[in-house]
């Protein structure tokens, strides 16, 4: 027993570990404030976190080869979700993004999440000698498919968030300066298309972004009363449980997306602060660990799993601090949901089992 | 690129990446920072604004009472039928299986009610169950889980329709209301209110017993249930009136009254206390409170009934010979008629220099008649040649001494000012000018001249008492406070004690052996000093007879009855007037003497 929990030790980052169930806790702590009926849901979420934890634990002791060499299918096999999706998938918002599989609801499009940055590290692995310009539009190429297919479905946050999290590694892999100054220039000019081929709901989120007090009770309401939660959240917080926007049921989507609005009116911007340091830790510890690695593909697969988090973090925050138009992300390892939860602890369960195995995949 | 280059070059990136990420991370968090420690204040009062929401809590309206502390009006607890506000839209539907089920109807008018209870978690649909309905209700509540019994508040009017011209009645607030509290600043004393007065006492001291609300400030959610109350201010409640009002003396005029129409006045001539104030046919005030049905409203308003007007201030009719006493005193001001002068009446009057005749009421005539025995007997023929002698000015001029043809300023709404004709105003009105007749019969009460029953009773406590200057008023005390009299502040001519004595000896033979109302005296243990009046409707034309018994009764003459009593030291004055009741002693004077009795003789009844 000793020895199974010893080889666990091993295996795991304790540095990294600790942070994620610092965050974690923070979350469970915010749920459990709220005066709204939580029993169950704080259950859920413990449950959710269990389930997480278990699929950590089989990552880590997986040989990252066995992904590695998968890789290319596995990338191959969500596309072909990603299809079905766009043929089968359940219809909700005018939006299909899920496929049904009896009581299990499949969302590709996050799957895509993980399955694109392994195949573009594959593909920097495999050809990491050979690494030119022909190696960077390959891969670009590869990045524009479920990106293109993501968009259709439609979902926008997400199409981008894998387009991010595949020309990270591009720009890892080095690509030059001038190519990436002159492809911001083309996404820049080419805005104004996008923002015409926009659905209307689309457009109407960006413009409630620039004024929410336009319509109050209309599509900015939700950015309106999150910045009313956070806004009189002031220095130290309402209080544990003291939210008056979250328990009188103000705040829309008080334990999923828009938990952080309920951690920043209970705790205040001291409470802010030191969860913005716990996520600047989290990336931190995964870039020393990115860094430390000898393989290509573990490097580079390890900061684009970490820039996933961080990025997940990032517009979820922006989102409620009415920077960015509400989009419907959950904030990673505080959110309740499970799907989120999962994928989350599945990274760091990845990037730990990298680590591990620094010199397996040898060049 | 070998290994050792590509792992440099990575470290170069990761570095320049986690620094553009801090960059990043830095704009939420100086956004954050502006939200919570800069726009703190503002985003407080958002948030506050968004929970705490300030409930008027309506006052409870003051009580209404006699003299004696009789209730006229007061609040009563009701158990009330209701809807939770979340499931108004099912009303339509819910009011049919009420209906179905249960065989209950509720309320038609609901679209309001919502607006009336803001902020109640529930809305009442129904006052008027009965106890057998809700009895009904609770054992079938599963049926309805969305309706509840509840306990309200609402106005009540224990007397049912007795004096509810005196007490008025109380309605929602409409449109007009509103603009005219706009108006007035009132705004504020009405929030939560969803009545206020509209006619009688209800209305006119609407300002004393509408009372001021109080305020709740309650926690609300973003579904505007209520969550917990922070803070209360009770309301201050309307202040509980007492009226000038005996309530025994109302019932006893209403049951004299029976189905006929008119109204009866009684004062207090020591000091214009109106002791009784009765318009007859009257009107249920409860109906009102939630709203009237179209058909009801429509019977109140019947053109031969006309049960909403309020007779004593507002019904305005002919004084007929009611008025002679004043008439009397107008000539022996002005030294005309004085006793021991008489005229011998052979039953009818021949204008001068003319064929006209004006009949006396009596075929035959009064023979010798001096200004006593013409008020006693109430001689027409007496007064024709009178009027024609003293002349409108000099008549008017008394007439305006006893306060007609203008407001008494009564604290009620709605009095109308009568009206004393003469020369100029029918030159005006009408455009003719003013013939001799007109005088002559202005003099027996005929003519233009309008007086309201309070105008009559009024003019009568100042027969009663000369020195009377108090205003005829309602008002006894305000939560057992004795209220100032308010006092006439126009100067009167005196009229000597023996003019006055001259026309009261008239009018206590009134009810003495060859009076016009002989047989009321017979009955009595008081003196009473009195005079009976008969308003024609219709012109007669000249000789022709007035037959009681084949006119329609609409169009038969009004008998009026004034009187006070005792002849020493009076105590009490009234007033009667019966519409189409035919003779004034006989039909009047009966209800005037009923009302005396209570208040002379059976005074602890």
């Amino acid at each position: 027993m000793i020895k199974v929990l010893e080889k666990y030790k091993k295996r795991i980052d304790i540095p990294l570990l600790a942070i994620t169930f610092f965050i974690m806790f923070l979350g469970l702590v915010t749920l459990s404030g709220s005066n709204l009926d939580t029993s169950h849901i704080i259950i859920n979420q413990v449950i959710n976190i269990f389930v997480g934890l278990i699929i950590f634990t089989i990552l880590i002791f997986t040989n990252p080869r066995i992904l590695f060499s998968y890789a290319p299918i596995l990338f191959l096999i969500t596309i072909f979700l990603l299809i079905l999706v766009h043929f089968f998938g359940v219809e909700s918002n005018g939006a299909k993004r899920w496929l049904a599989f009896g009581v299990f609801n499949l969302q590709p499009s996050e799957l895509m999440k993980i399955t694109l940055p392994l195949m573009i590290a594959w593909l920097y692995q495999q050809y990491q000698n050979k690494i030119s310009l022909r190696l960077h539009f390959t891969a670009i190429f590869l990045i524009c498919i479920p990106v293109y297919l993501v968009l259709l479905q439609p979902d926008l946050g997400t199409s981008i968030m894998i387009a991010l999290s595949g020309f990270l590694i591009i720009f890892l892999a080095g690509i030059s300066w001038r190519l990436i100054i002159s492809s911001m220039l083309v996404a820049i000019l080419s805005s104004p298309l996008i923002w015409i081929n926009l659905h209307t709901y689309q457009k109407n989120r960006i413009i409630n972004m620039l004024d929410p007090f336009v319509d109050p009770l209309g599509t900015g309401y939700h950015t309106i009363q999150s910045m009313i939660a956070i806004g009189s959240g002031g220095g130290f917080g309402k209080g544990w449980g003291e939210g008056s926007q979250t328990n009188l049921n103000f705040l829309p989507e008080a334990n999923t997306d828009f938990i952080f609005a309920v951690y920043s009116e209970e705790f205040g911007f001291f409470g802010v602060t030191i969860i913005f340091a716990l996520f600047l830790l989290l990336i931190f510890r995964i870039f020393i660990l990115a860094n430390n690695m000898q393989s290509t593909f573990s490097k580079l697969l390890t900061v684009s799993l970490g820039v996933s988090i961080f990025s997940a973090i990032f517009v979820n925050i922006a989102m409620i601090s009415g920077l960015v138009p509400i989009v419907g992300l959950p904030l990673p390892f505080m959110s309740y949901g499970g799907t989120s939860m999962v994928v989350s602890l599945a990274s760091i369960g990845i990037i730990m089992s990298l680590n591990n195995h620094k010199t397996l995949i040898a060049n | 690129m070998d290994n050792y280059r590509f792992k440099y070059f990575f470290k170069k990136r990761i570095q320049i990446l986690f620094v553009f990420l801090i960059i990043l991370l830095l704009i939420p968090l100086l956004k954050i920072f502006y939200l919570q420690i800069i726009q703190f204040d503002r985003f407080t009062a958002l948030s506050k604004n968004n929970s705490i929401k300030i409930i008027p809590i309506p006052p409870k309206r003051g009580v209404i009472l006699d003299r004696n502390n009789i209730i006229l009006a007061d609040n009563k607890l009701v158990h009330s039928l209701e809807i939770d506000r979340a499931f108004f839209s099912a009303l339509p539907e819910i009011q049919l299986r009420l209906k179905d089920k249960l065989n209950i109807d509720i309320d038609i008018d609901i679209a309001n009610k919502k607006i009336s209870y803001l902020y109640e978690n529930t809305v009442p649909i129904s006052f008027n169950l009965s106890d057998e309905e809700i009895a009904r209700f609770v054992a079938h509540q599963y049926l309805f889980p969305k309706l509840s019994i509840k306990q309200r508040f609402i106005r009540d009017y224990p007397q049912g329709k007795s004096s509810a011209h005196l007490i008025g009645f109380i309605n929602r607030i409409n449109d007009k209301d509103i603009n005219f509290l706009e108006k007035e600043n009132l705004t504020n004393r009405y929030l939560g209110s969803t009545h206020i007065g509209k006619s009688g006492t209800e209305k006119f001291y609407e300002n004393l017993i509408h009372g001021t609300p109080g305020f709740k400030e309650i926690e609300v959610d973003a579904k505007q249930n209520v969550i917990r109350t922070l803070q209360e201010e009770k309301p201050i409640p309307g202040k509980a009136i007492n009226l000038t009002i005996d309530y025994r003396l109302q019932k006893i005029a209403e049951k004299a009254f029976g189905e006929k129409k008119g109204a009866l006045v009684a004062i207090n001539p020591k000091n214009s206390e109106v002791l009784a104030y009765v318009s007859q046919p009257t009107f249920n005030p409860a109906l009102f409170t939630n709203g009237i049905s179209h058909e009801a409203w429509s019977n109140l308003n019947d053109k031969d009934s006309r049960a909403m007007l309020d007779r004593v201030v507002a019904g305005l009719y002919p004084p007929g010979s009611t008025l002679k006493p004043f008439v009397a005193l107008a000539a022996l001001k002005n030294d005309i008629r004085k006793p021991p002068f008489s005229i011998f009446d052979i039953g009818y009057f021949k204008m001068p220099r003319s064929s006209k005749v004006f009949r006396d009421w009596k075929r035959g005539g009064h023979g010798t008649v001096d200004m006593i025995k013409a008020i006693a007997v109430s001689c027409d023929t007496f007064f024709y040649g009178l009027g024609l002698e003293l002349g409108i000015p000099k008549l008017n001029k008394v007439l305006d001494d006893f306060n007609f043809g203008k407001k008494t300023d009564i604290d009620i709404d709605g009095e109308k000012s009568g009206l004393i004709a003469n020369k100029a105003w029918k030159k005006k009105k009408l455009n003719e000018s003013w013939y001799a007749g007109e005088t002559a019969i202005t003099a027996i009460g005929q003519g233009f001249t309008l007086v309201t029953p309070l105008q009559l009773a009024n003019a009568t406590a100042k027969l009663a008492n000369p020195s009377l200057s108090i205003k005829p008023h309602l008002l006894l005390s305000i939560d057992g406070i004795q209220q100032d009299k308010q006092e006439v502040i126009e100067k009167k001519q005196s009229y000597s004690d023996e003019n006055l004595k001259w026309v009261k000896t008239g009018m206590v033979n009134v009810t003495k052996e060859g009076g016009t109302a002989a047989f009321l005296g017979r009955k009595s243990n008081y003196q009473m000093v009195s005079k009976t009046g008969t308003a024609q409707l219709f012109g007669l034309k000249i000789d022709e007879e007035y037959n009681e018994d084949i006119l329609p009764d609409k169009l038969k003459d009004h008998a009026l009855f004034i009187t006070y009593a005792p002849a020493i030291d009076p105590e009490i004055v009234i007033a009667v007037i019966v519409e189409n009741g035919g003779h004034g002693g006989s039909v009047a004077g009966p209800i005037a003497k009923k009302v005396l009795d209570a208040y002379l003789v059976n005074k602890k009844l």
